[in-house]
Formats: structure tokens, sequence, C-alpha cells
């Protein structure tokens, strides 16, 4: 089932001569529960695509349907309550709220939408995680690895229909890394969980089932994997 | 998201929002000193109209009966009606009318005459009393003003106030801008966001409000406390009374919050309209608009660059940057700035002009005046008794008349006709008949004893059956008023001239016409507090009492009131003039009723009076100067995480600490400097054209030209100034140089 495509999009910043084309044309489709890598060099334009695809930026041209919704058409505050129910986001430098606790941040996407979190399924995610008993800590009392954890519980909470993670690991070492990744295969395989994953990193993109290859803002290669 | 977030954030960053404290108590301090006050000059505005013009608020004067009087106190909306005894005569009862409902006085009052079978114009109205009221009756051409000033003030304050204190919010809300971007990435709407920095102001401004209320009231209170003292010791100084009441304080607690209800929504909708990613991206750090380079245009700021190298370039580009965000404390700083130095230069020009055309011009003619009210100089008998006190130098009793003289055209002095005659300086005079003008002649009537005294200054005959006329004009076309030169009026040896009635006219002038011998046409005149040269160029003439009894059946126009100058014998020492003036008032009080005065007690309370108008309007630009010094120290402080990336940067390619201080000076000193220089141009234009207006010798002015008042404003200002960037550059210096550089995420 098609959770996720995307037709002609591009996107343009500056005009006349600093014109820059960021994303040229890019078409993609991704199906329910995929677990997608975007690989490219610095520039490529998978930030920008990621962004697209997170209700975050608006392309120039061309739609992003998810789950049936065309979110290039969205206004502020649509594009606010979507990206709330069906986007999961989990950035490079983790973008937890400093003054609120790991669980108010969790919980936060419910919380915007007055949910009373589903408290099986929130124990579920933070012990999968690791991170159950550092819930009432702020961020900064935690390591960079729990804090992304945090994050990435933050982006399940809601049940997202697409987890998109840019760079998830890219400030952590080589062992949180490797933990990050387990989980994200964790969750994709336990939860069905649909995830896009930047990275310039060639041996995590192997974890994927999917790796689709931007240059120059072009998809140049689109490749299953076994 | 208020409960989740907002409700926490307050609990556990309190200091972080001091800048908004502050910003809501000044806001409603304001507004409450300036509505107390208001309220207080409105009441009393009312109480003064009761005590000038009566408490009435519709009159009815005609043929009023008893019955009439008893309908009208039973008419539904009347009060009360009442017969003005003081009033009523010859042209019928006057009957004073209250009414319940002020707002319906007009339309009752033409009911009530029509009731009573008299004419409308039989109705009369107190239109002061009832504008004050808000009740605007028909007819009333006369400008009220007053209330509708009072609230366009109040109203400028309000959006004054929201272009002040908007960024104090602005600031608080920006420094949190990366935390509302995550928000946004994962579904908070703009509305939450915009809901949740609202209700966060509002908490936050909640008891700063409540405080600036009150403090506004206690600084109403002593405004008018010290306006009461002032004018206790002023002639005829009124006591202010002071109350507040409920619904006032309820206006003023609205006025706060919508203040800075707006204050907070401005930069809250600026922010949630930020997409996410600008948001987290941080696009609060100080961008400079692209800027064309030209042949013309090197560099930015290219002054502060050749004055202060590379510091000034950053100091300088990092203003421009700041532009908008200091458009606030810009204005507020020109406007007191302005406001105090041309305040200080117009009242060292007013106190110039007032030495010229007051105190040194009279400061010999006059010591103590008495005004013998309603009262003709030849049934003033006690000129002997104040001549006998003992302080007493010299006295002159007068009274003033005002008649017409017949100056035939002949009798114009030669300067006079060389300069083109009368028609060249009053323009079109009047002629009478053939060859004569007709020309004002105010008379000054003298008693027969100051009379010869004045013979003898002039060194003429003494003689009762003549006048002296003051022979001279002023060259209004070689000199201005404050340096006149004089030309003679008329010749020197005429020897009569005609007087007449100036009110009467045709057949009735000529026969009030009267002819008396003139004694001697003179450029002197008695020392009495009476200025001669008028725009109307009359021509002066002192006449004895004596000679005034005979004519003043015919010429008539003389005014209610005589006069009596006194010369001391101690002219110097305030209490011995304050004990002459009792002396005299003693003598004269007994029989007339006088109001008396003193030169020394003038200048006091003169002196007075431009201090407490020095002291309000000082008062109004110093707080213009804390409005933009608040909004430094807000900004300042708030500028942290806005400029802790570009400060970590800069010292990453090696500026020393020393180097930031350099920078934080230099941009103190153009936040400080440039409104000094704008206003210092302006002030010397506003200086120019006072100088010209007034026409004072400009060496005058400079001489005693403000510069150290001046001086001592601008350099508090600049402390006040360079004290905030002290306080935002140690926070600063203090920040972690890795940290800032890595990522500024994480704080």
């Amino acid at each position: 089932m098609e959770i996720l495509k995307c037709e002609g999009i591009q996107k343009l910043y500056g005009a006349g001569n600093s014109k820059v084309t960021a994303l040229d044309k890019v078409d993609l489709s991704v199906e329910k529960g995929e677990f997608v890598a975007i690989v490219g060099a610095s520039g490529s334009g998978k930030s920008t695509l990621l962004h697209i695809l997170g209700s975050v930026d608006k392309p120039t041209e061309g739609k992003v349907i998810i789950e049936g919704t065309d979110i290039s058409t969205l206004n502020q505050t649509e594009a606010a309550v979507f990206r709330r129910r069906k986007v999961g986001l989990v950035y490079q430098f983790y973008n937890l709220i400093p003054t609120l606790t790991i669980r108010k941040n969790i919980l936060m996407p419910l919380l915007l939408d007055k949910k009373k979190p589903n408290q099986e399924y929130f124990e579920q995610i933070v012990g999968s995680l690791g991170i159950a008993d550092r819930l009432e800590s702020l961020p900064n009392q935690l390591s960079g690895g729990q804090q992304q954890r945090a994050a990435i519980a933050r982006s399940l909470i809601y049940r997202p229909a697409i987890l998109l993670a840019d760079e998830p690991t890219g400030n952590l070492d080589q062992k949180n890394s490797r933990e990050i990744i387990d989980m994200l295969k964790l969750s994709n395989r336990n939860l069905k969980q649909t995830i896009l994953l930047i990275t310039h990193d060639e041996k995590i993109a192997l974890e994927t089932d999917r790796i689709v290859t931007i240059e120059d803002g072009r998809i140049v290669s689109d490749e299953k994997r076994g | 998201m208020w409960k989740n977030y907002a409700k926490d954030y307050i609990k556990n960053n309190r200091t972080s929002g001091i800048s908004i404290m502050a910003a809501s108590f000044i806001a409603a301090l304001f507004l409450s000193f300036l509505c107390c006050l208001f309220y207080n000059f409105w009441l009393d505005g009312i109480e003064g109209t009761k005590l000038e013009d009566g408490d009435w608020h519709g009159r009815i004067t005609g043929e009023i009966s008893g019955n009439d009087l008893a309908a009208v106190n039973h008419f539904a909306n009347v009060e009360k009606a009442v017969v003005n005894e003081e009033l009523s005569g010859e042209q019928g009862t006057v009957m004073d009318v209250y009414f319940s409902n002020k707002k319906t006085v007009y339309q009752d009052m033409r009911a009530l005459v029509n009731i009573l079978g008299l004419p409308e114009d039989a109705a009369d109205y107190n239109y002061q009393l009832l504008s004050l009221y808000f009740v605007r009756i028909p007819g009333d051409d006369m400008p009220r003003l007053l209330m509708p000033a009072y609230l366009v003030i109040v109203v400028i304050m309000c959006f004054s106030l929201i272009l002040v204190i908007h960024n104090s919010f602005a600031v608080s809300m920006n420094s949190r801008v990366h935390q509302f971007g995550i928000f946004s990435s994962i579904g908070a709407t703009p509305g939450q966001i915009r809901a949740c920095l609202i209700q966060e102001a509002l908490v936050r401004a909640a008891v700063p409000i409540m405080a600036g209320i009150l403090s506004g009231i206690v600084f109403s209170f002593g405004t008018v406390w010290g306006m009461n003292a002032f004018a206790k010791n002023l002639v005829g100084g009124r006591q202010m009374s002071y109350s507040c009441h409920p619904f006032l304080l309820l206006l003023v607690l609205i006025l706060s919050i919508l203040t800075v209800l707006v204050s907070a929504w401005l930069p809250a909708r600026k922010l949630s309209r930020l997409t996410p990613l600008e948001s987290i991206r941080g696009t609060d750090e100080l961008q400079l608009k692209k800027r064309r380079m030209g042949f013309w245009v090197k560099k930015h700021s290219p002054i502060l660059s050749t004055l202060f190298g590379m510091e000034g370039e950053i100091a300088g580009n990092a203003i421009k940057a700041q532009r908008k965000a200091l458009r606030t404390t810009s204005l507020s700083l020109t406007l007191a700035f302005f406001g105090f130095m041309t305040m200080q230069c117009f009242w060292t020009l007013s106190g110039i002009s007032t030495n010229h055309t007051y105190f040194e011009k009279y400061q010999d003619a006059w010591d103590v005046m008495v005004t013998v009210k309603d009262t003709p100089i030849e049934d003033f008998t006690l000129a002997k008794d104040i001549r006998e006190l003992s302080g007493v130098d010299s006295s002159v009793v007068y009274q003033k008349a005002e008649a017409v003289c017949i100056l035939p055209e002949e009798a114009q002095s030669q300067q006079l006709l060389a300069a083109g005659g009368l028609e060249a300086f009053s323009g079109e005079p009047q002629f009478s008949g053939e060859g004569a003008f007709q020309v004002k002649a105010p008379l000054v009537i003298l008693d027969d004893e100051s009379f010869g005294e004045f013979c003898e200054q002039i060194g003429i005959a003494f003689r009762l059956d003549g006048g002296i006329v003051l022979n001279r004009l002023w060259d209004s076309e070689n000199s201005n008023f404050r340096y006149p030169k004089y030309i003679p009026y008329v010749k020197d040896d005429m020897e009569t001239i005609v007087l007449h009635n100036a009110a009467a006219k045709g057949d009735r002038a000529f026969e009030s016409m009267t002819e008396i011998p003139v004694l001697a046409c003179t450029q002197e005149y008695p020392l009495l507090r009476e200025e001669y040269e008028k725009s109307d160029f009359p021509l002066v003439e002192f006449l004895p009492l004596s000679l005034w009894k005979e004519i003043k059946r015919q010429i008539g126009g003389a005014e209610q009131d005589a006069y009596v100058r006194v010369l001391a014998n101690d002219r110097t020492e305030p209490d011995a003039m304050n004990m002459l003036e009792d002396e005299i008032m003693q003598v004269v009080s007994r029989e007339y009723e006088v109001e008396s005065e003193n030169r020394i007690q003038e200048r006091i309370d003169n002196d007075k009076m431009i201090g407490g108008y020095e002291l309000i309007l000082g008062a109004f630009c110093v707080l213009l100067a804390i409005i933009g010094i608040a909004h430094v120290f807000s900004h300042t402080l708030g500028f942290l995480r806005q400029r802790k990336r570009e400060f970590a940067r800069l010292q990453s390619v090696g500026l020393t600490p020393a180097g930031i201080r350099k920078i934080f000076c230099i941009e103190a000193l153009v936040i400080v400097g440039r409104p000094v220089l704008i206003t210092s141009m302006l002030t010397i234009v506003a200086v120019a054209l006072m100088i010209k207006a007034s026409y004072l010798d400009p060496i005058e002015f400079i001489k005693v030209a403000p510069v150290l008042p001046i001086l001592a404003f601008i350099i508090t200002v600049f402390g006040f100034v360079a004290w905030a960037y002290y306080l935002g550059g140690k926070k600063i210096l203090k920040v972690n140089l890795a940290d800032a550089l890595r990522d500024d995420t994480m704080m």
C-alpha cells in the first residue's frame, strides 16, 4: 500500500542569477512499512526533500501526497496539525524542549492535541528505547544518545504515518549510533513504522530496505534490497 | 500548551520575563498616572467653573411668578429651581435651574420656556459646565477642546506605549524562537503558539500591571499635592482636591491590559508565522540588508570604520541590523533630548526676554502696586497717608482713561513727516474733518502732588490747568519692539490739544470736545508700571487730577480702578518689602477694596512659576529618556542568544574581550550620539527661529546658554545606556566559546 507519493517536486531558492535548484523534478513513492534510506553528498538536496516530506517546507512545484493528503496545498495551521498526527521528525541535534521533562517532551504531540496518551504504548516505547528511568529528567541531564532516543520516542508517540529522520546519528558516537539504528529497525519491524532516513553514511544505509540516492537535486538511483 | 509548557516555563524561568514585567509596569504606571491626573483635572475644571460661573445648568430670565417657579420645580427632570436674587432686576426674574439628567438639558429647557410662555431666548445655558459633563448645547460655538485633548493624549499614550513595550515582549519571545520552531515541527499550530505567548505575557504582566496602577495613583496624588503646594504661594491659587473613582480604576485596568495584550500580540503573531524551518535554523541572528557597493559606497558604516577601525565597522553594522528593534530607543531619546534642549533654551530666552520687557524695564518704576477697586481717583483720599509711611520713598496715585485727540496734520513733528507721516506708521489713520487725524489718546491722571513732581522732573513750571504730552512715537520702521527707537510725535511748540470722548460718535463726539492747554511736549514720563509703546501709535497725555475733575464729564472713558505706585526706601530686602506692603494694605484696605503686589514677591512668584513649568516639562523629558533607556536595557539584556554566535565567531577569529567591550562602547555611543547630533542641529534651528521671532541679540543668549544642564542630561543618559551595555556585554563574555560555536540550541 502506497503511503507516500511525490510527483515532480521542484524546489528553487533565490531568483535571477542567484537561483539555485535544490530539488529538480523528484518523483518518489514509498510503501507502508518500508524503511528507506536517502543518501547523497552534502548539498545534494536530501534534507530539502525531507523538510518538504515533513511539511516544514513547501515545494516550488509538484505534489506530495501522504496517506491521500496533498500536503503541498495545506496552509500553516493545517500543515502543523498534519505534522502533529502524521509525521514524526527526528533531527541530528535532537531538538528537545530544554525546559520540559523528557516525559513531557515525548508526550507533546498528544498534549498539543489535548489527547490522553495510551499508557501501555507509551511504556512500550520508552521501555524499548531504554529511557524509562529518565522520564523526569531535563534534556540537558541526558547524554546525546539518550536525548536522541527521547526524540525518537516523541516522533513515534502519535503512531505517525511516516517517520522522517535527518542524520539521526550524525552527532553520536559509534556505539550510540548503532543503538539508534537498531531501535529504528525495531520500530520498523515491530510497529510496521514507515521510515525515511537521511544519511550520508553508507554503512547505515545498508541497514535499510531501500536506498535512494540523490545528486544535485535529482534521484539518480533507487535500489531495493533483499 | 499553556498547561504543559508555558506554566512550567514561567515557574522555572522567573527572571527571563523581567523586561516584560518592567514594560507592563511602565505601561500601567503611565496610563494610571495620566488617567488619574486627567480625571482630577476634569473634576477641578467642574469645580472651577462652578465657582466662577455658578453651578446652575440652565437659566430662565423673564416675568416669572411664584406659580411658575413651583411648576418648574415639579418638572420631571428638574432637580431644583431657584430664583437668583442677585441677577434678578429690571430685565425680569432670573431663575437658575438644576437638572437630574444633564443630557436632556437643552430639550427640557425649551419645554420649560414654552410652559412658562416665554420666548426661546429667555433660556440660557451654563455652556462651560455642561460641556464638562459631555453635554454639548446647540449654539455653543466655543471650541470645548479640553476633554477631547485628554482623550487624544491617552490614546496617543497607549499607542506610544505599545510601540515602546512591544519590543520587550519581542525580545523575550524571540529568545525562544528555536523552541517554538520545535513545537511547530511536532505539530503546534500558529494559533496555539500565539495563544501560549499571549497567555504567558498576560500572566507575567498581571502583578506589574496592578503595581503600576497603584504607583500611578500615588504619583498622580503626589503631582496634585505638589501643584497645591505650589499654588498655595500664588495669588488666586486654588487648592485642588484629589479623588479616584472605582470606574476610573477599572478603565485604567482595561486600558493597561489592552495595551499589554496588543504589545504581546504583535511579536507573537510574527513569531507564530515563522515556518518551523526558519525557527529551528534560527534566522534571528543580526542580518544586514544587501547594499549596492558602488564607487561612492565602498563599505558599510564608513564613518565608524574610519574612526574606530574594524570594531567601528562591526558596531555600525550591528546597529544598522538592529535598526528596527532600536527604533523606539532612537525615537524616545531623540524626543527626550529635543524636548530637554529646546525647553532649556526656551526658558533661557524667555528669562532674557522677561528681564528686558518686565523686570529691567520696570525695576525702578515700582516696588509695591496697589489696585484700588472700583474707585475713581478723585474719590481716593489716602494718598497723603501712604506718602507719610516710614518705608515709602515716593508714591503716585493714578488712573487711566481712554480719549481721542484731534491732531492737525501740521502738528506732526518734522521727523514724523520726514518718515512719511502718521499714515506711514498706522496704515489708515482716521481723518477728522479737513486736515486733522483722530488719534487714540490714553490719559494718565496723576494726583496733583505727583503731577507737580513730574513737572519738576521735566523742568517746567508747576501748573494744574494743562496736560503734558508724551511726545514720542515708536519708529517701527527702523527698530523693533525689543530695542525701540523713538521720534517726536508732534511739534514741541504745541499749545493746546483737543480731546473728545472715545466712545462718542458724530454730534456727541463734537459736543464732548474739550481743548486743554499743553504745558509741555516731552519724551520723558513719570515712573509708573505702564507701557506706552503700543502698536496702534497712541498719543499719551498726563493730566493733573484738578484738570481731570473739570473735564471728566465730557471726556469720560475712565477705567474702573485707580492705582497707587509706591517706591520703597529699602528696595532689595524681600522681608522689608513684604512689611511695607502689609503696612500699605493696612492703611488702604480699611476704606477701599484693594489688591496689592510687590516687585520682589512677584519676581519670586515668577521664578517659582517658571520652576514649576520646568519641573513638569523636565519630568516629561526624563520620562521619555527613561523609556529609551528602559528599552535599551530590555534590548541589550535580551540579545544574549541573538548575538552570542556573532561574537563567538568574532572571538574565534581573534577578537579579544577588549575588542568586544570596544564594540559595545561604540554602539552605546552611537545610540546616544545620533539623537544628540540630530537634536542639537534641530535645537540650533529652533533657537535661531526663537531668537529671530523675539528680536533678541544672539550674543546675549550665547552668554547664558544652558550648556551645563544639557550636558548633564546627555551624560546621564549615556551613562545609563553604557551601563545597560556593560550588563549585556558581561553576559556575552561569559558564554562558552566552544558551545556557542557548536550549537546554540542546547542551552
